[in-house]
């Protein structure tokens, strides 16, 4: 018998909406909570998405009246939130806000916020449900989580549901990336555990499913036989900001390497799965990232680099080692460029590049696949000498959308091949506009859908792959590159000593 | 922009081609066309919501404006419009005289964009069968609205004889925002409970002469399976005709819905506290942006008009329509809406 009459597949005007639930955030003044947390809960109450009775509690070690907090969000979700400003929604919103203040060493706090908790349940109906994300730096999760678990606030019941929800970085290694498994699942269990890579929840990376798996057209050449090597790019412009203290330990491998790109490759060259739903997605994208094998020459093909100073978009910026907080010997790198391998049959012999980096010309994620060249090409050489790679790149940010790059014929009296890209663009199709990746996730959490946060097991092994990197690296001086150049000449090199070369994107 | 005063089909279809090339950054591809009939008085207010749709539905917009049928002189102006006061997109506005607008399709045909679909949205009283109107026939997808109607319960049950897979009306649309809440207000009883709800019966109080009140009705009809009632409210409700629900359940529980007027609605169920949520006004383009999002076959609306109009078979319908020809001239020569009357006059109707 089904459950609510008034619900029917078919029905696809109606939103999916979450049971009633309350939302914790750790760490409500931060960054993240301010610029994304806040505007995405308004956009998601604004678009009608929360339950019916809803509840969100912010814990942070300041001492506030639930009036400045209330002030604070407002003034976050106004400037940040992607659907238009309505005071009346946000009135109802803010009236279920509630503001816990307390250090996270404090069991006076934590027993006062487990006794909120306990009184929303019946003053908000939230029925017991709560989603607890963890917006805080990894190394105050053990003092959190012990909290949580000493007030039995963490445990999920027939009658309730509660989720975790962390953020990356997933650790710095494997081993420590085990040990804040093990810590979080003995805490929660590890179906209510919830990792964000908010790449995951951008529109184009899941239409990178829909491309490839609900198409007849592109699978039959998605392999070996007809690609020649993938490059996955993603290029940020900006500088490390205020993050210098974090962004010394940890460096462009860890901190996009081994979850972003990683999971777009996984998502690139993964099998079909049985079915979409997260289990079997899981399964695939894992598959993808235990058969990744890293190069045996990584002084060729493992390369960092660190921006120093130069021009950018018209500026003149500085270099990383003269940056606000960061050593001015540092060896952290802003850059990483690897060649990897997948050993399976679809794939076996396909160079996949990735590279990332801070400083680069422009803000740009795409993932391309290089075609092989035609066999056999009837035309004279001189006609096709402008003729390149045929490539299939899907733009993941910005100007979401996919661009197909073939051959044409230049229009004139005589036989010359060039290439034209055919595009295809989001924004074109449907303007739509794309919820926000935190907008999406977070709903996603609320549901219990998992199907766009990696598995454990999926950072354990992407952890295996860097791991051998960073080893290798250890003690090395990253290659230097000026800001606002694609990365360093040895990356460059890396892909001249295969005769190929990068696309700019 | 340019306007093309007395011109032909073909003009058209080469200064599009023309703005399109020299437009710069304009749209490549388009995912679909909207036709949009609208009466003349009526132009602005559908421009408007048209202009809005295209905005988070890249499409290109037609808009045809029938005038004067019986004009001695057929006679096509044309506006056009890409990346203008129109929004991002491609838009013709075509002013058709005289006997012109009985052949419009002749002129709509040539701009419609290669192999996408066709949204046909009367902003102006539909023909009783919409197959009278050749840009319903090849339309993939017929929007109307019932409640532009002199007679809007009338006018439902006119929808319902000639339904089509394929066809809405913004009565139904007008009623989502209602229907979220309830589906959302029993999923948290069920929730509660940890088994299923059953409704028993419900009342609605608002308008019943609404459209929206009525399908609203039909559609908890036709998921439930009891009876439901409108009830004349105590006050004026919005556009939606809907003021409050109320529906009683098994367990002899019941769940309350009240809209309260300030673009919200409070929610009162069993054991929990009164909730309030978002139930805003939506305007014209809202609700016209929600059409254009899904172009299949709408059941639970099909569903939802069976049973609140009493007409049945409406899932056997075939969704191919046959142009019917109607000549307005025939049936009299001074009206001012020739073709209603003719059409209300076909042999099917």
């Amino acid at each position: 018998m089904i459950p609510n009459p008034l619900r029917d597949p078919r029905d696809r005007r109606l939103p999916r909406v979450p049971q009633p639930c309350a939302l914790v955030v750790f760490g409500i003044t931060g960054d993240l909570a301010r610029k994304k947390l806040l505007p995405a809960v308004y956009d998601l109450a604004n678009r009608g998405l929360l339950p019916t009775n809803f509840a969100l509690l912010g814990f942070a070690r300041r001492d506030w009246a639930d009036q400045d907090f209330a002030e604070l969000s407002r003034e976050a979700a106004r400037k940040h939130a992607r659907t238009p400003w309505r005071e009346e929604v946000w009135e109802q919103l803010a009236a279920d806000i509630t503001f816990v203040p307390g250090s996270f060493d404090d069991d006076a706090a934590f027993d006062q916020l487990a006794a909120t908790l306990g009184r929303l349940e019946g003053s908000h109906g939230i029925g017991g449900n709560a989603a607890f994300y963890l917006s805080i730096p990894p190394a105050m999760f053990p003092t959190v989580l012990k909290q949580m678990q000493r007030t039995g606030m963490a445990e999920s019941t027939p009658e309730r549901w509660r989720r975790v929800v962390v953020e990356k970085p997933f650790g710095d290694d494997l081993l420590s990336s085990r040990q804040l498994n093990e810590l979080v699942d003995s805490v929660f269990s590890a179906d209510d555990v919830f990792r964000i890579d908010h790449y995951l929840g951008k529109e184009t990376v899941q239409n990178l499913l829909a491309l490839r798996f609900a198409n007849s057209l592109f699978e039959p050449i998605w392999n070996g036989h007809h690609v020649d090597s993938v490059q996955i790019t993603m290029a940020e412009d900006v500088g490390i900001g205020g993050r210098a203290q974090f962004y010394e330990n940890t460096g462009a491998a860890r901190d996009v390497l081994q979850n972003h790109l990683l999971q777009l490759l996984a998502l690139t060259a993964m099998e079909e799965p049985v079915e979409f739903s997260p289990e079997e997605i899981g399964t695939e994208k894992l598959k993808v990232l235990r058969a990744i094998s890293i190069p045996e020459d990584m002084e060729t093909f493992a390369v960092r680099g660190q921006y120093e100073q130069g021009w950018l978009a018209g500026e003149r910026v500085s270099g990383y080692r003269q940056e606000e907080g960061v050593d001015p010997e540092s060896t952290t790198e802003t850059f990483a460029a690897v060649r990897l391998g997948v050993e399976t049959r679809r794939w076996a012999g396909v160079p996949f590049y990735v590279r990332t980096g801070k400083r680069l010309p422009r803000r740009v994620t795409e993932i391309a696949l290089v075609f092989k060249r035609a066999p056999h090409l009837p035309f004279a050489d001189t006609d096709t000498e402008e003729l390149g790679n045929n490539q299939l790149v899907i733009r993941v940010q910005p100007d979401e959308g996919v661009t197909l790059k073939f051959g044409s014929k230049v229009p004139g009296s005589v036989m010359e091949v060039r290439d034209v890209s055919m595009d295809f663009l989001y924004g074109e199709q449907f303007t739509e506009t794309s919820p926000e990746a935190y907008e999406r996730l977070l709903l996603d959490v609320l549901l219990g859908d998992a199907t766009l946060f990696p598995r454990n097991a999926e950072v354990e092994a992407s952890w295996t792959v860097i791991d051998p990197l960073e080893e290798f690296w250890a003690g090395t001086t990253p290659h230097s590159y000026r800001a606002g150049e694609w990365g360093p000449r040895a990356a460059d090199e890396m892909l001249a000593a295969e005769g190929r070369r990068w696309r700019r994107p | 922009m340019t306007t093309l005063w007395d011109t032909t089909g073909s003009a058209v279809v080469k200064e599009l081609a023309a703005q399109r090339r020299t437009g710069g950054a304009v749209l490549s591809g388009v995912a679909l066309t909207l036709v949009v009939v609208a009466d003349e008085s009526r132009v602005t207010e559908a421009e408007e919501a048209a202009t809005h749709a295209a905005e988070a539905h890249p499409c290109r917009v037609l808009v045809v404006v029938r005038r004067q049928i019986d004009a001695p002189t057929p006679r096509l102006d044309a506006e056009v419009a890409i990346g203008g006061r129109l929004g991002p997109g491609e838009a013709v506005v075509m002013r058709m005289y005289g006997r012109l607008g009985l052949h419009a399709e002749s002129v709509v045909l040539p701009l419609l964009a290669a192999d996408a679909p066709v949204v046909a949205w009367w902003h102006a009283p539909p023909p009783d069968q919409l197959s009278t109107d050749a840009l319903a026939v090849f339309a993939d997808r017929r929007i109307t609205d019932s409640s532009i109607s002199d007679d809007p319960l009338a006018a439902l049950k006119t929808r319902a004889a000639d339904y089509a897979p394929g066809d809405t009306d913004l009565a139904w649309t007008r009623s989502t925002a209602w229907r979220t809440i309830l589906a959302s207000t029993l999923d948290s009883v069920s929730g509660r409970r940890g088994e299923p709800v059953v409704v028993r019966s419900g009342r609605i109080s608002g308008d019943p002469g609404n459209p929206t009140a009525a399908l609203l009705a039909g559609w908890l009809i036709s998921r439930c399976g009891c009876p439901i009632t409108v009830e004349e409210g105590g006050r004026r409700p919005g556009s939606s005709g809907v003021d409050s629900v109320v529906l009683e359940l098994d367990q002899d529980e019941e769940v309350q819905l009240h809209a309260d007027r300030k673009g919200s609605a409070v929610i009162s169920q069993p054991h929990r506290p009164d909730a309030t949520v978002a139930l805003p006004e939506r305007a014209l383009g809202d609700l016209l942006s929600e059409e254009l999002r899904r172009l299949d076959t709408d059941e639970p609306y099909r569903d939802a008009l069976e049973a609140a109009t009493g007409v049945t078979g409406l899932a056997d319908r075939s969704p191919v329509r046959e142009y019917v020809w109607v000549d307005p001239a025939e049936e009299n020569a001074d009206g001012d809406h020739p073709r209603e009357r003719a059409a209300a006059k076909s042999p099917d109707s």
